[in-house]
């Protein structure tokens, strides 16, 4: 049976997700076809079982996370990406210079950790309005702009972990 | 041998009778089996009332000894007795290159790619070793129950690789166990306190634990997410060489030096410091100053110096659960329960740094040690079938990200670490040079940029690309992890039509071969007879497909088939009975997969069959709401 991520979890198609929900249809779908579910049937079955379970995974794993939803958004509608694609706003990737050289010199700040968390918290909301971007794109069906919105996510979620792994460096 | 009453597809089948399955947990300094009896998981004892098996095996020249009285002549006789076996699982020799000094054996020089031990019946490896202690725990359970195991769950660190799995799985096959599942041991204990019912029985809807397990060769810390009976493990990390024996070494190391032994010691010498150490450590859990002997040697070892010396230890675990806490998305004031595992958190320093850290007072009121083997009872009893706890579900995740290597000898993550499995991955990947027809896939694990810092699980080459200008082949490389967390990779070329495919499981350079060789020397000592061995398993797998497909034939055999196709299935069966009660192994095999084949579409509607159910059931559920 084919299924989108979506229909798997009876979701709507979109970029907004209800996590409880798919949480919630996630833990019942595991119930009933987690191969521990099928010990005790065939082995095609249990095969089976593996693979739809792989399936809901899978689904679940890209609709949890913000970055891999928009890029299954625009896949379901025919846009294919390059991993190593770039965006091409030259006022965007300025900001995110300043941003990585703030990084950089966090440690050298009077106070790293304050620094650190202003520096989370302006990348936070900066992915959130590429996260409002992105859905509006979506509903106007402008997937330029989606593909746009999709690119900048990327730079900023990556700029996130970088924030992270810096603070855990800075609290050993 | 009785044989299986089989009812006619239609008839209500015998009463399900009770299946025999056990939990066990391969630890590094002990073992243990428990089982589900009247509701109630509990470790099984030996006859002389311990319920502990020393994790030791001692080869003499008139058997093998497992256990307490291997353990007492370690002293003595260092060489032919194994300890902490479980740290060589799955490791090459490149490994024991690496913490080889710390153990006091005689490396076999040529063993193609495995580590072997010199001993005085021979070279044995880490999987053999690990059977026997295995085999003694079988045979308890067996013992205990009444009869041949239906199966058995494993336990193992969180943090086993690829190829640590693969050994455990391979060593329960030696030890002539059915393995239901390897389960991670934290998960295990979580299960085993039973944190997913409120005090008054209620579900609990939502919880976040930790557990922190350290053990005498490893550490490991979860973070599981609990609602309504499905443990959901949301990370893992640890250290897979670090445990209790590394705090008995530099406590050890502290009384050698204290005493002026110097540090060129022979097995024999840093076994008895190491005893001592131990011994010195466990009894500050209930003094503060303990006096510390060692030959002319008198002195002594206070809490305070204790901690002096583990405290860059502890702090190493407490490392890893601020990442394995971040991989979550989560910090420590987000946990809500916190559970200790393993004989090394009874020390105290531990168990202080440990509520510290997330300041909440850990759950330590089961055994440590049964605690695991116990949580696996609960699991193999529901995986066997016996339905205890219906709504019980374990998923798990893959403990560290699974790539391949790219130009340059980078790694490409395929599945990254944490990622809840079953799970399965696929990859295009194209030709670097313009007729190229093969392509080498190197399967690595592990969390680093460089391929020579990971660890290499498996190599193998894809032939027969058709010869086209560089990049314009597609290469698929599929990954796909199962719920024991092994790992098998296909590779298929599919640009022009032309398939080519292999599939490979990776190995830590035993192979199937090796484990039938194995598996015939132990035969050899045991007088057990190979094909006696060999039709039993055939029948029982026999009895279990025929099983299932009465089962769901019941089901929905009517509904999903035309007669036509019901009565070819039914033959089917019927010449399986056949050879189940006349045939050879082999015959009961070819019957099986025959039945096996046939019943492929019927598994495939009811599968569709399941998910169209599953997905009214769910459309259902909305409309009822107001």
């Amino acid at each position: 049976m084919q299924q989108n991520h979506f229909e798997i979890f009876g979701l709507p198609v979109g970029y907004q997700v209800d996590r409880q929900a798919l949480a919630k249809r996630y833990r019942e779908l595991q119930q009933e076809f987690h191969p521990d579910r099928f010990a005790a049937k065939s082995d095609r079955e249990q095969m089976l079982a593996m693979q739809y379970a792989a399936q809901i995974n899978e689904a679940n794993n890209t609709l949890k996370d913000p970055v891999a939803r928009a890029a299954y958004l625009l896949q379901l509608r025919g846009v294919e990406r390059k991993a190593e694609q770039t965006t091409a706003d030259g006022a965007f990737l300025m900001q995110q210079m300043m941003l990585r050289e703030r990084l950089e010199e966090v440690r050298e700040a009077s106070d790293p950790q304050a620094e650190l968390e202003e520096l989370g918290a302006e990348a936070a909301a900066l992915f959130s309005a590429q996260e409002q971007a992105f859905s509006d794109a979506l509903a106007a069906n402008a997937l330029k702009d989606g593909e746009s919105a999709l690119s900048k996510l990327q730079f900023l979620a990556k700029l996130q972990r970088q924030i992270e792994e810096l603070e855990e460096d800075l609290l050993d | 041998m009785a044989l299986l009453q089989i009812s006619e597809p239609g008839q209500t089948p015998e009463p399900h009778q009770r299946k025999r399955a056990v939990g066990i947990d391969l630890g590094t300094t002990n073992s243990l089996v428990a089982t589900v009896r009247s509701g109630t998981a509990e470790a099984l004892p030996a006859e002389d009332g311990k319920a502990i098996l020393p994790s030791v095996v001692r080869y003499t020249d008139s058997g093998i000894e497992v256990g307490y009285g291997a353990r007492a002549a370690a002293g003595n006789d260092p060489y032919n007795t194994l300890v902490s076996i479980k740290r060589l699982m799955g490791r090459g020799l490149a490994d024991i290159k690496h913490f080889g000094e710390q153990l006091p054996y005689h490396f076999a020089e040529d063993t193609g790619g495995m580590p072997a031990i010199e001993t005085i019946s021979g070279a044995v490896n880490p999987v053999q070793v690990s059977a026997e202690i295995l085999k003694v725990l079988a045979q308890r359970g067996a013992g205990s129950l009444g009869g041949e195991l239906d199966g058995a769950v494993i336990t193992v660190p969180a943090y086993f690789d690829d190829a640590q799995r693969q050994a455990t799985k391979d060593a329960a096959k030696l030890a002539g166990l059915k393995v239901l599942r390897l389960l991670n041991e934290p998960t295990a204990a979580a299960v085993a306190y039973g944190l997913d019912k409120t005090s008054d029985g209620g579900d609990v809807t939502d919880k976040t634990i930790a557990v922190y397990d350290l053990g005498g060769g490893t550490f490991d810390i979860s973070i599981l997410r609990l609602s309504k009976g499905v443990f959901e493990v949301l990370s893992t990390g640890g250290d897979s060489a670090l445990g209790g024996d590394d705090f008995d070494r530099v406590v050890a190391e502290w009384i050698a030096a204290e005493a002026g032994l110097g540090t060129d010691l022979d097995a024999g010498t840093q076994r008895k410091l190491l005893d001592a150490a131990c011994a010195a450590k466990e009894a500050l859990a209930a003094e503060e100053t303990v006096a510390v002997a060692y030959q002319g040697w008198r002195g002594s070892l206070s809490r305070d110096k204790l901690a002096e010396l583990l405290d860059p230890l502890i702090s190493k675990t407490l490392r890893a659960c601020k990442r394995a806490l971040r991989d979550a998305g989560l910090s420590a004031e987000d946990v809500e329960e916190v559970v200790l595992v393993g004989g090394s958190t009874r020390t105290l320093r531990v168990r202080d740094k440990v509520e510290a850290f997330f300041a909440r007072k850990p759950h330590a009121d089961i055994d440590p040690d049964k605690v695991v083997a116990i949580g696996a009872a609960i699991q193999a009893d529901v995986l066997v079938g016996n339905k205890s706890r219906e709504d019980l579900l374990l998923l798990d995740v893959i403990p560290l990200s699974l790539g391949i290597e790219t130009m340059g000898g980078l790694t490409e993550k395929l599945i990254h670490r944490n990622t809840t499995i079953p799970v399965a991955k696929a990859q295009e990947f194209t030709t670097f040079k313009d007729g190229q027809t093969a392509m080498a896939i190197h399967v690595v694990q592990g969390e680093r940029e460089l391929v020579a810092d990971c660890r290499s699980l498996a190599r193998f080459e894809l032939r027969g690309i058709p010869p086209m200008v560089a990049g314009a082949a597609h290469i698929r490389v599929t990954y796909q992890v199962d719920a024991d967390g092994l790992l098998s990779v296909t590779a298929m070329e599919k640009s022009s039509g032309v398939q080519a495919e292999i599939t490979v499981k990776p190995s830590y350079g035993l192979e199937d071969t090796d484990i039938t060789r194995m598996l015939q020397d132990s035969y050899a000592n045991a007088e057990e007879d190979i094909a006696a061995r060999a039709l039993r398993e055939a029948q029982v797998e026999a009895e279990r497909t025929l099983e299932a497909m009465l089962v769901a034939l019941q089901e929905n055999g009517a509904e999903l088939l035309s007669e036509a196709e019901l009565s070819e299935l039914e033959q089917a069966m019927q010449s399986l009975r056949q050879a189940h009660n006349e045939g050879t192994a082999d015959e009961i095999r070819s019957q099986v997969e025959a039945l096996n084949t046939l019943s492929e579409p019927f598994a495939a509607r009811r599968m569709d069959s399941s998910i169209k159910r599953a997905m009214q059931g769910h459309s259902l559920d909305e409309f009822d709401k107001p």
